[in-house]
């Protein structure tokens, strides 16, 4: 992942409202537990030919949360994933 | 092993409930801090996974609740929030919870703290499949 240079990271910070990286995770939440959750179900029932589209927006969805993590927090707290 | 879910998003509760029930945990649902806390009281849970930004009374004022009160002092509260700063981590241990996890949640990780505060009694694989 390229980092954003440090200035450009602190201007983006500033700009952002403070609820904002919250409030995209909530969604991010849903996008990455939900195509988890139908892999799961479709691996179980045999459906092996739609597990690479979810997995397509697993992994999109991940990317996702590594550039918010990386570029847009003050650092992950413990606990946080690690991608 | 009986779950207390306490969460006001709706795909959230869905999400993690049918997850931990396809593990075998049985999942009984709160939607704010109060009913968090009265079901808490009521249905004896082995575990309760707290969000944090509740409703009505916040998640850490239930868990301050939860831990004032000597029917309910024992049970582990996890808390969970969307909030991936350090700072919150310890303002939820701070405010009594047993563990505390980020959301997105990264199921294998939250299971390994509910079976460690759970004493290693994995819930029972009941082979159930959600409905739709």
């Amino acid at each position: 992942m390229t980092e954003l240079p440090k200035e450009i990271e602190d201007a983006v910070q500033h700009m952002l409202p403070p609820t904002l990286l919250h409030d995209l995770r909530t969604p991010l939440s849903h996008i990455l537990g939900y195509s988890e959750l139908l892999i799961e179900q479709m691996q179980e029932a045999g459906h092996q030919e739609f597990i690479p589209y979810l997995e397509r927006i697993r992994t999109a969805g991940h990317q996702l949360l590594e550039m918010m993590t990386d570029n847009f927090s003050a650092g992950p707290a413990e606990g946080a994933p690690k991608i | 092993m009986r779950i207390l879910l306490v969460e006001d998003n709706e795909m959230n509760r869905d999400m993690l409930s049918r997850r931990l029930q396809r593990r075998g945990y049985e999942v009984i649902i709160a939607v704010d801090g109060q009913q968090g806390v009265g079901m808490a009281k009521s249905e004896a849970p082995d575990l309760i996974l707290m969000d944090m930004s509740l409703p009505v009374i916040d998640g850490w004022e239930a868990t301050r609740t939860l831990k004032a009160a000597p029917e309910t002092m024992h049970i582990p509260v996890i808390a969970l929030t969307a909030h991936a700063m350090s700072t919150d981590r310890e303002k939820a241990l701070e405010a009594g919870c047993d563990d505390y996890d980020t959301k997105p949640i990264e199921l294998s990780r939250l299971l390994g703290k509910m079976e460690a505060l759970l004493g290693g009694n994995k819930a029972q694989d009941t082979g159930t499949e959600e409905g739709s």
